[in-house]
């Protein structure tokens, strides 16, 4: 008995080591499994940031008081909207639109220091490029409080004595700043592992049967499970790097916060791993080929990790069959588990249901591969 | 138990409706080299992948190096080199590097497996091509590489399918060389081949037709069974345009052109070298000379596969 074990961790060592060397002598794939990360983390954490910042707003103040002038200092002092100079009229502004010098521009009525002063509903008009919908609600949402903001100032306590007894107050815990990095590492992470495993699996099996070489396997004394671990193995390793890299970019780039355990991030990372390790097998299985793994790879890791996973799309918003969809994509469990343990500091005792789908993912999918793996061999 | 080192018995191998192997029985004696002949599709591949535990038999069974294939599969894996029709050597990694994954696939390690490896490595000729990348390497010493891959855990069995495929003629009789002596050392080697040249260096040779064995002996026995004609060789000027001829004449069974000259079968008693002379001559052939030649491989091929008609495979 101790002898078959000892022959069987030779076995599974020589297939680890084989295909260690594989990636050795050929680096693309450690470039695209470690170096891929960093230059995604680059575009999603600097170029796609969904943080409003130095959005171009003109004004048209028909009013040239010094209230007015004060209005628009307020509206444009933080930053976020940027003051991008004075329009003679709305024409000029939606011409500014057009041309995507201008995303938004504030219009000052006539009048206006004169009726706040006086205490009246004073309209402030606000333009904006609807062009995109996302930027264009942030600059409303935006504006809106800080004209508020404002009218109570001018106005003074007369005024505010005025306003509703009852204030809605909306507090942003967690990442008050709204900073996407935050929001976007989990999903990255999830996104990143979830290609790479999938992809590297899947084109290394595939190579196998491609080559012929399954079949010289298959006359060895190698086992079918001795093959998937020794194969998976060093792709376990670089996926835990990766997942392991990323973070870390997240935690110095872009002061991710760790709030909860490492031990749990790691489990939730290994497990995930685990699932898309088995998920590229699968592929690899059905597939046989190295460019029919490659598309389907890319497909059915990509797309639903991208689109499913809640890491940019809320799943909230989707409709009831892609919401039913998204229960079965290990990547939504991630993108959960992940935000709870970095920005909430939850544990296992909260998260635990995301772990235990993406275990249940892992086991289904490798019990489905080695299934298929063993009917195509007679 | 038994002392064959492979015994089939009625081995069948359907897939869907087309029976690639049709019952098929032999027994192949411990350190014998086993030729394997047939035409593609004749069920050559089919039969292997049966013996080393790939494919299941459809009926019949069949004991390898003393196991039974369907009942113990395992036992014969670990007994039984295989180097299978296409080369399945890393083609990125050092060919030492091939050699200590195959042995670690058999259970090999640590010294004892790189001992062993560079053994093989010198055995095969490839002693200064240990750090050389498989896939930079010339076929022959490729595929000398591959054997050498199959034979690392000492197995008593090794199956080679196709070994020579594609190889320059050189290179092939180096591999045969290795075969020859894997099997002086009392290894059994049962190798399928299309080139006939080099089935002469077996000690038996199965034919297989259309998924059936039709023939099984020595070389030397196949052709006094099947080729019970005498072969002459003509030579000569303007030998093509006389051919037609030639076949006109009783007692001429075949002809067919070999190299410049002509390759005949006759009937010994109705044909001798005078008459096949002077019915070229008589067709217009210049300064002809009839030689009796010795049955080829090639002719038992022609004779079992029917009457002439082989197919593509025959020609060397």
């Amino acid at each position: 008995m101790r002898e078959r074990i000892r022959r069987s961790l030779v076995r599974i060592g020589a297939m680890a080591g084989k295909e260690a060397r594989h990636v050795v002598r050929d680096p693309r794939t450690l470039y695209m499994s470690l170096g891929m990360p960093v230059v995604m983390l680059f575009l999603f954490g600097y170029g796609l940031s969904f943080d409003l910042d130095h959005i171009p707003v003109a004004a048209i103040d028909q009013d040239r008081t010094a209230a007015s002038r004060e209005l628009i200092r307020a509206l444009t002092v933080s930053g976020e909207l940027e003051y991008a100079g004075e329009a003679a009229d709305p024409a000029a502004a939606l011409s500014g639109f057009r041309k995507g010098a201008l995303v938004g521009a504030v219009v000052v009525d006539r009048g206006y220091a004169r009726d706040v002063l006086a205490g009246k509903r004073v309209p402030v008009q606000l333009l904006v490029d609807g062009g995109d919908p996302n930027v264009a609600n942030q600059v409303l949402a935006k504006a809106d409080a800080l004209v508020r903001a404002e009218t109570r100032r001018l106005a003074g306590p007369d005024l505010a004595a005025q306003a509703p007894p009852v204030q809605v107050q909306v507090y942003t815990r967690y990442n008050p700043e709204g900073r996407s990095a935050l929001f976007l590492v989990p999903g990255l992470a999830a996104y990143l592992m979830a290609i790479t495993a999938v992809l590297l699996t899947a084109l290394t099996v595939a190579g196998e049967w491609e080559r012929g070489s399954m079949e010289q396997l298959f006359a060895s004394p190698i086992g079918r499970l001795e093959i998937v671990l020794g194969k998976l193995l060093p792709y376990l390793v670089i996926g835990l790097l990766e997942f392991l890299l990323v973070v870390a970019f997240g935690m110095t780039a872009f002061d991710l916060p760790l709030r909860g355990s490492g031990l749990v991030l790691t489990l939730l990372g290994f497990t995930f791993l685990v699932g898309m390790l088995g998920q590229g097998l699968l592929v690899s299985v059905i597939a046989k080929n190295q460019t029919v793994a490659t598309q389907a790879g890319m497909l059915s890791s990509l797309l639903p990790s991208l689109l499913l996973s809640g890491m940019i799309f809320p799943l909230e918003n989707m409709p009831l069959p892609l919401r039913a969809l998204s229960r079965v994509i290990p990547a939504r469990y991630l993108v959960h588990g992940l935000r709870g343990v970095l920005l909430k500091g939850n544990g296992l005792a909260l998260l635990w249901p995301d772990l235990l789908a993406q275990v249940l993912f892992a086991a289904a999918v490798i019990a489905l591969a080695t299934l298929r793996f063993r009917r195509r061999l007679a | 138990m038994t002392a064959y080192a492979i015994e089939a018995e009625g081995l069948t191998r359907r897939f869907g409706e087309f029976t690639a192997v049709d019952a098929v029985s032999f027994q192949v004696e411990p350190g014998e080299i086993f030729g394997y002949l047939g035409a593609n599709g004749a069920g050559k591949s089919t039969t292997i992948r049966m013996l080393n535990g790939l494919l299941a038999p459809t009926r019949g069974t069949a004991r390898v190096a003393g196991h039974d294939v369907a009942r113990d599969p395992e036992a014969v894996r670990a007994a039984i080199g295989y180097m299978s029709q296409r080369f399945s050597l890393y083609l990125d990694l050092p060919a030492i590097e091939n050699l200590l994954f195959f042995g670690g696939a058999y259970g090999l390690s640590g010294a004892p497996l790189r001992r062993r490896a560079e053994e093989l490595l010198e055995l095969t000729g490839l002693a200064g091509q240990a750090g050389a990348i498989t896939g930079a390497m010339p076929g022959g010493l490729r595929q000398r590489l591959a054997l050498a891959g199959a034979i690392l855990h000492r197995p008593a069995v090794v199956f080679l399918d196709e070994p020579t495929a594609g190889v320059d003629p050189v290179a092939r009789r180096g591999f045969w060389r290795l075969i020859r002596e894997l099997s002086a050392g009392g290894t059994t080697v049962f190798v399928t081949t299309h080139y006939l040249d080099e089935a002469e260096y077996c000690g038996r040779i199965g034919l297989m037709v259309d998924g059936r064995l039709v023939a099984l002996d020595t070389p030397a026995a196949l052709k006094r069974t099947w080729v019970p004609d005498r072969v002459l060789v003509a030579r000569g000027q303007g030998l093509g345009p006389a051919a037609a001829a030639l076949r006109a004449v009783p007692g001429v069974r075949s002809v067919e052109p070999f190299g410049a000259g002509l390759h005949l079968r006759v009937d010994p008693a109705r044909v001798g070298e005078g008459e096949v002379a002077a019915a070229l001559g008589a067709a217009g052939a210049r300064q002809v000379v009839v030689e009796r030649g010795e049955a080829s491989l090639e002719d038992v091929f022609l004779a079992v596969v029917g009457r002439g008609a082989g197919g593509p495979e025959a020609a060397p």
